[in-house]
């Protein structure tokens, strides 16, 4: 008796989670079949409505006058009973949505809006996470914009390519359109659009890149930039570039969307645009913090969660990590520890689950499952605990979570134009960072915020304000951008934070060696070029060189694998395995052969019979190369657009990988680094870093000369993923560069000038005997 | 004549290797000396400390390197007009790349400006110590002072204790040869071994607490001597090792039976439990009330009244 009641109760508790995930618009790709089989949800919403829908011929938009609407008008408009913006009757979900969505925070504040949205070109919008502004604003602009009237589009920008996909998604049933036809989605190497759309999500890097070829952007009405918090590069450089673009174009109106901390700054760039906020519903959060500094943040998180398990009331908790291997080993401390706690204290039992960006959606999902129901009814409740990065700070909202732990620190990318290394270093959050994670702690009820620092540590240690991406990035590939938008004078390009000079400095000359800008800083014609590949400037320099060396096919494929992330799977259960995996690819002479190689096998028939079984026993990312198989295909089109040859050598040529390596220095000549003396460590060339390759890689031979596609900087200076090379080649394929005389004395320039010598003797005698 | 003068020179030179010329001119053994040093020096394998080292030195130095004019980005922007300063229009522009920094451990927020302050508090620490090593000096020649005044109220102590000693025994006889008495006191005297075989006749506890320790020292000396000549004598036994065969009378009949020495006195206790300088005083009483003796003027006065000495004390004697 008692046992079917709890499981009756267990399953009603299901199906409303069920149903509280779909309002998710995170999770809206989850049920994306659903919109095409037409299941609604019968949560008891009549279906009246649609019996008495019959006119679908006059649109309730046409009562409407653009930029003069109301919000009553427009409620009428979306009351139905035909969807307003294709005619066809709505239907029952989108009736059950549309009540939901009403009870948005944005929702009561919807006539304010419109009223200040009409008045004002430039419009700064405040609300938190979770207030529905994603969703909800777009759709308020559409209602009044009417674009489809201008024969124009709304945009709203997203930091990230899964929140464009997936809020797409959601907004497509909330409209109850098709994905891909009124709303759609637009991300690098991915278009759902159509000539209906009238809204379309998209990442900022896109909207730059359409920039690119229409300075004024003139297929919007409106631009919305979502998420301008997170102050990307993209983002920073668009609004660099909207401010110059609102004064040429008066009918384009702008709004920047942010949550809260810095909209100050954002109205004082703007010219003091009027600013509307949207308070989130958020509950108080205490905030303690630890009386003296830890010794150790990840012991001390770790140790704090089990307190919190064991003291705490009822409530989730979120602890924030950096990275995968430091978030992996903290979950299996945790549950272990957690175990010995339900055996020896009669603890709750707790569920732990890791969050981070590489880590397989389906995995990633996992987080939103209710928290575990507890042993016996009555007895201590079950939690959940998720270990995440930064990712949970902002860009997405789990609901449950009522207890945050902070260390305080964060994967963090950091640019130093001085030694040209571009890498992620754990560096101490800021002080708007922790207030956001510890708001994440009062989402549904009152939290509780753990600092694992002191209150003196948390005022004197922690910056303000993260600093945004564009200071802490190589800007070759934005220089060339910007050079395509249009921007000559990029020394007063007004940037609401210019970086630092020297990070300029270095990007024109990268670009000027790669000889995509000329002395002048002017756009050469392989510049030009190189700007129409959504690529880093030294990727779409070896691509575009690739047919001088025929190999163009073989490149292309390599730069798709460059563009995706890690190929080669390592579980910490079975590193031996999958490194014997690897070794079956490995190609002596580097790991850009050997990525190659691993494509060349996943494409042959066998593995094609299976590809996502072939992945999982040779130890691969199915998921990174079949995103590298759709990167290469959107390439081969801007190639063949471009007439850019597809050639090979014949692969039993011998020179079919020496062709290939010799490609590789076309476009990566600035990150070469040659062995040092002791044989040990190698110097970089030019910077003169002393580094080591990095413990992944498959080069076998001692290989005096290397490119190397990155420069990590952890505890010790990496380079990953290598490939050696002649230092004749250098001197031959990138001349300017490999100017000897530029070079500063030492070891580097002594080889180089042997080598020089060697070559020009040779060249004599061959001229000789000619 | 000439050449023969320089090989000479040089055969000095190789000989006797006189510092100068050897920054002149490298011999071929010094220059294989060499060139074998640099060869191992090159050779060696650096530990993973001085690679680290070596990395990080090389890294700092580039990242505290401002990129200059030779750049040719920095030529590009100068074309483009820049004249230095930050890029941009906004006024709080950086002009400085973010710096680089690496943590390579787990240390909390604020725990490295807390090693630095404790690192601090250690500096002020080390500071105070010293403070207390002067305070320290101070007591420590108090406390050497006090030691040599100790010692010297020892001897001193063990001397009037031999003058008793004389007075009490009739050593002493004559009443002006006490200055000689006095001084072979204070020596090894020869006769030592005489004085023992006499009081050795009376028991210990018998004589007079006041010099008794006098002549237990003697009796231990003469008991040690004793031992080492017994040692040195016989083959047959040590006198410290216990023959399980020997009973009481072999042991008797081999003088093997260690006098007891070391028995009960708490009399001795008693007077060993005062500082010297105290008995010292109550030995110098004993002289001056029995013999009219006095310590100091190292003089026996013909009656009690003891005129002409100054005082009890050694300080009242100048």
């Amino acid at each position: 008796m008692a046992d079917g009641e709890q499981k009756s109760r267990f399953k009603r508790q299901k199906m409303t989670d069920e149903r509280e995930d779909r309002a998710n618009p995170y999770l809206a790709h989850m049920y994306n079949s659903e919109q095409d089989s037409g299941v609604g949800l019968s949560d008891g919403y009549s279906n009246g409505h649609r019996n008495g829908a019959s006119n679908g011929g006059t649109s309730a938009l046409a009562s409407l006058k653009r930029h003069a609407t109301t919000a009553a008008e427009v409620k009428v408009a979306e009351n139905g009973p035909t969807n307003p913006f294709n005619g066809n009757n709505l239907s029952d979900r989108y009736f059950g949505i549309l009540k939901t969505r009403r009870g948005l925070p944005v929702h009561a504040q919807r006539q304010e809006f419109l009223d200040m949205y009409q008045k004002s070109q430039i419009l700064v919008f405040v609300g938190e996470t979770g207030s529905g502004k994603t969703t909800q604003i777009p759709q308020f602009v559409l209602y009044d914009d009417l674009p489809q009237s201008q024969g124009k589009m709304v945009a709203c920008t997203q930091p990230r390519r899964v929140a464009a996909m997936s809020v797409a998604q959601r907004v497509a049933q909330e409209l109850d359109v098709k994905l891909g036809e009124e709303v759609g989605y637009s991300i690098r190497f991915e278009d759902m659009t159509g000539p209906k759309t009238i809204l379309k999500y998209m990442t900022d890097g896109m909207l730059l890149r359409e920039a690119m070829n229409d300075h004024d952007l003139k297929r919007y009405s409106t631009i919305i930039l979502d998420e301008a918090h997170e102050r990307t590069l993209a983002t920073d450089i668009l609004m660099g570039l909207l401010k110059e673009v609102v004064k040429r174009r008066p009918d384009l109106k702008l709004i920047i969307m942010s949550a809260t901390l810095d909209a100050q700054k954002f109205q004082k760039y703007f010219l003091n645009a009027p600013l509307l906020a949207v308070p989130g519903r958020t509950h108080p959060v205490e905030i303690f913090y630890t009386p003296e500094p830890e010794r150790d943040y990840v012991e001390a998180a770790m140790r704090t969660v089990l307190q919190i398990h064991a003291t705490e009331p009822e409530g989730d908790i979120l602890l924030f990590l950096t990275g995968e291997e430091e978030i992996e080993d903290a979950c299996r401390k945790i549950n272990m520890e957690a175990d010995e706690m339900v055996r020896e204290a009669d603890a709750g039992p707790l569920k732990v689950y890791p969050l981070y960006g590489t880590l397989p959606p389906a995995q990633q999902q996992r987080i939103f499952d209710p928290a575990p129901a507890p042993f016996k009814p009555g007895g201590r409740p079950g939690r959940k605990c998720i270990i995440s990065t930064n990712i949970a700070e902002t860009s997405l909202t789990i609901d449950g979570i009522v207890y945050v732990v902070d260390p305080g620190f964060s994967k963090q990318k950091v640019y130093n134009p001085r030694i040209r290394v571009e890498s992620l270093l754990v560096s101490p959050i800021s002080k708007a960072s922790a207030q956001q994670r510890a708001g994440r702690a009062g989402r549904t009820r009152p939290g509780k915020c753990f600092r694992l620092y002191t209150e003196g540590a948390f005022k004197k240690e922690l910056i303000d304000q993260s600093y945004p991406e564009i200071l802490r990035s190589n800007l070759a590939s934005t220089v060339l951008e910007l050079k395509k938008l249009g921007i000559d004078d990029l020394v007063h390009f007004d940037l609401m934070d210019p970086p630092a000079p020297e990070t300029l400095m270095r990007a024109l000359e990268e670009l000027n060696y790669l000889a995509c800008l000329d002395d002048e800083g002017d756009l050469t014609a392989l510049g030009k070029l190189a700007s129409d590949f959504p690529l880093d400037p030294a990727l779409a320099v070896m691509l575009i060189s690739s047919p001088e060396f025929y190999c163009s096919n073989e490149i292309l494929s390599l730069t798709s694998l460059l563009s995706v992330p890690q190929l080669f799977v390592r579980p910490a259960a079975a590193r031996k395995r999958a490194d014997e995996m690897k070794d079956l690819f490995a190609h002596q002479d580097g790991d850009h052969l050997t990525m190659l190689n691993v494509y060349h096998a996943f494409k042959s028939p066998a593995a094609q019979d299976n590809p996502k079984q072939w992945c999982h026993d040779h130890f691969l990312s199915f998921r990174a190369l079949q995103q590298a198989d759709n990167v290469r295909l959107q390439l081969k089109r801007i190639m063949e657009r471009e007439e850019v040859e597809l050639v090979s050598t014949p692969f039993d040529d011998k020179k079919y990988y020496e062709n290939i390596r010799r490609a590789l220095v076309a476009g990566f000549f600035m990150q070469v680094a040659k062995k040092d003396t002791s044989g040990k460590t190698y110097v970089t060339v030019k910077d003169n870093q002393s580094v080591l390759l990095h413990p992944s890689t498959v080069l076998g031979q001692d290989s005096e000369w290397v490119v190397y596609n990155e420069f990590v900087l952890t505890s010790k200076n990496y380079i990953r993923v290598v490939t050696a090379v002649k230092p004749e080649w250098l001197l031959d394929i990138a001349k300017t560069y490999y100017d000897v005389d530029s070079f500063t004395k030492g070891e580097v320039k002594t080889s180089l000038q042997r080598v020089k010598e060697k070559m020009d003797r040779r060249a004599a005698i061959g001229g000789g005997r000619r | 004549m000439a050449a023969a003068e320089e090989e000479e020179d040089d055969y000095l030179a190789m000989s006797f290797d006189e510092p100068g010329s050897k920054q002149g001119k490298e011999t071929s053994i010094q220059r294989t000396a060499r060139v074998k040093r640099e060869a191992a020096e090159r050779g060696r394998v650096p530990s993973k400390r001085e690679l680290a080292d070596r990395e990080k030195t090389a890294r700092d130095l580039a990242l505290a390197t401002q990129l200059d004019a030779s750049n040719k980005g920095a030529k590009m922007m100068a074309k483009m007009g820049f004249k230095g300063g930050a890029l941009g229009k906004s006024e709080d522009a950086r002009t400085q790349p973010i710096e680089v920094m690496l943590k390579d451990d787990r240390g909390g927020i604020g725990m490295d400006s807390e090693k630095k302050r404790k690192i601090r508090e250690a500096a002020a620490e080390m500071d105070g110590q010293q403070k207390r090593r002067k305070v320290g000096e101070v007591e420590y020649r108090e406390r050497t002072r006090n030691e040599r005044e100790e010692r010297r109220a020892e001897g001193q102590m063990w001397s009037a204790m031999r003058t008793l000693e004389g007075f009490e025994t009739g050593a002493v006889a004559s009443e002006n040869g006490d200055d000689d008495a006095a001084e072979k006191a204070n020596g090894e005297r020869k006769d030592d071994t005489d004085k023992v075989t006499n009081t050795e006749r009376k028991p210990l506890h018998s004589i007079n607490i006041l010099w008794r320790p006098l002549v237990k020292q003697r009796l231990e000396k003469e008991r040690d001597r004793r031992m080492r000549y017994d040692l040195d004598q016989s083959l047959s036994s040590r006198t410290d090792y216990e023959d399980p065969d020997a009973d009481q009378d072999d042991k008797l009949a081999l003088g093997t039976q260690i006098e007891e020495l070391d028995e009960d006195d708490p009399e001795l206790e008693a007077l060993e439990a005062m500082s010297f300088a105290e008995r010292l005083g109550k030995i110098i009483e004993e002289l001056r009330e029995k013999y009219h003796y006095c310590f100091w003027c190292k003089y026996r006065y013909p009656d009690a009244a003891m005129k002409d000495c100054p005082g009890v004390t050694e300080d009242e004697h100048g």
